[in-house]
């Protein structure tokens, strides 16, 4: 594989990108800010009082579920980006049914999760 | 794709291209945070940063020594490697993305044929980043913002695809630099006027994707404190909101040069007709922000699967029979 400008040029400012604009800023801070111990610094803020158990606690599965929606919508749309750039060149009218054909299977999705009553937000999805 | 070997004249205009970029970004970062404090005075009667300096146009500065020497911990009960890792995160592909942005006729880091997508792919880096931060810092209201920081951006990526898409077919490439000089020079030869919607779609998507109001629910301030950077101080606070300015003007880059015709202008085309482009829509931006309240999350979703998924699949097919027919 040949390596191409590009590679060396996203190499090269993620480097400089991670060193200059992440790195050195803490690196001034920790030099130039004042440092305190205190015992109540290091408490996450929660309106002031002591925080009331962890924060890591569970979601509800719903949650779960509109990511596997987007999931799905999102990779079927990265599948268009190739058609794209060959439309033009392609047979018109034979690309533009098959892409009609994708596009309304596509769209066919979102009518069924709307019928589902999923764009409600109720608290428990029915499958 | 070229040989390593010969005289590495591309390595000089990488590094003259970084430093650019660099001070591009750091002085957008300055700029923009006085541009949106000051028309937010204006907005609201008030002067605005009036004391340092004249007009308070040295207040960035100020605000950024400030967070220099403010003290940087690790709140109790975090995860200390992701807790520091997620500022990083944010900035560091903001810094990537700007290799493809052609900024002017001969002004573009490198030519590439894979720009948008290079663009779009590092863009989505940042919500990963949201994510850790409100995860890792062990704060219900951070964790609350993260949740809601991801289920936005999720949602909004799919319209902000589906508007891109009729452009590229048009066009046939994702070559930003080969897009903008498809465009003519006047107004009317703008693709803003072929894809009046897809642009609309695109500038909401743009809104909802760098967190600003109304869809700013991530860190809404009166309901969540600060949303996922609650629990940062100084340094670390600062490079996440450099890190959302960064992404504003990245938005703003990607829609002067798909749909306002890039570096070309009536008169004298150059970089001074893109920066003006990025900077009217970034006041645009910031006026928005300082006009329209808040959405309510339920409406914010249905807003972009209800109407802006539907309406952008809708202007893809229009689209694509118009230009086979």
């Amino acid at each position: 594989m040949s390596v191409s400008w590009l590679h060396v040029a996203i190499i090269v400012f993620f480097i400089q990108g991670l060193i200059l604009f992440a790195i050195v800023p803490f690196l001034l801070s920790r030099l130039l800010a004042h440092r305190v111990k205190a015992h109540e610094l290091k408490m996450p803020f929660e309106c002031g009082m002591p925080p009331h158990g962890s924060a890591w606690m569970r979601f509800g599965i719903n949650y779960y579920f509109y990511a596997l929606l987007f999931l799905a919508f999102d990779v079927d749309v990265l599948y268009l980006f190739p058609v794209s750039t060959y439309y033009i060149d392609a047979n018109q009218l034979v690309a533009f049914i098959k892409l009609l054909i994708f596009l309304l299977i596509l769209f066919a999705s979102v009518v069924f999760f709307w019928k589902k009553g999923v764009f409600t937000w109720p608290r428990k999805i029915k499958m | 794709m070229m040989d390593l070997i010969f005289f590495p004249w591309q390595l000089f205009v990488i590094f003259v291209g970084l430093a650019g970029v660099m001070a591009f970004v750091g002085l957008n970062g300055l700029l923009l945070v006085y541009l949106d404090r000051k028309i937010a005075g204006f907005i609201q009667r008030r002067v605005g940063p009036y004391e340092v300096g004249p007009q308070g146009i040295l207040q960035p500065v100020a605000d950024g020594l400030k967070l220099l020497g403010k003290q940087i911990f690790t709140p109790k009960g975090a995860d200390p490697a992701l807790y520091w890792l997620a500022p990083m995160i944010s900035i560091t592909p903001a810094i990537v993305v700007f290799i493809a942005i052609p900024f002017g006729p001969n002004l573009q880091v490198i030519n590439t044929n894979v720009g948008l997508i290079l663009i779009l792919a590092f863009t989505g880096i940042n919500v990963l980043a949201l994510c850790l931060g409100g995860w890792a810092s062990q704060n219900k209201y951070a964790l609350l913002g993260a949740a809601r920081d991801i289920a936005q951006s999720v949602a909004y990526e799919i319209p902000l695809l589906l508007s891109v898409l009729p452009i590229i077919f048009l066009t046939g490439t994702f070559n930003l630099f080969d897009i903008a000089s498809g465009q003519g020079a006047w107004p009317w030869q703008w693709y803003i006027l072929h894809q009046p919607v897809a642009f609309l779609i695109f500038f909401v998507c743009i809104l909802a994707e760098t967190n600003r109001s109304p869809f700013d629910l991530p860190e809404g301030e009166s309901e969540l404190t600060a949303g996922f950077h609650t629990d940062y101080s100084g340094m670390a606070f600062a490079l996440f909101f450099l890190a959302e300015y960064s992404y504003m003007v990245i938005g703003s880059c990607l829609i002067a040069t798909i749909f306002l015709g890039g570096f070309q202008g009536p008169i004298a085309s150059g970089a001074w007709w893109f920066l003006a482009k990025v900077y009217i829509l970034l006041l645009i931006m910031i006026w928005i922000r300082w006009t329209f309240p808040r959405l309510r999350f339920d409406q914010l979703l249905n807003i972009c699967w209800k109407w802006m998924i539907p309406i952008a699949v809708v202007n893809l097919l229009v689209t694509l029979a118009v230009i086979s027919l």
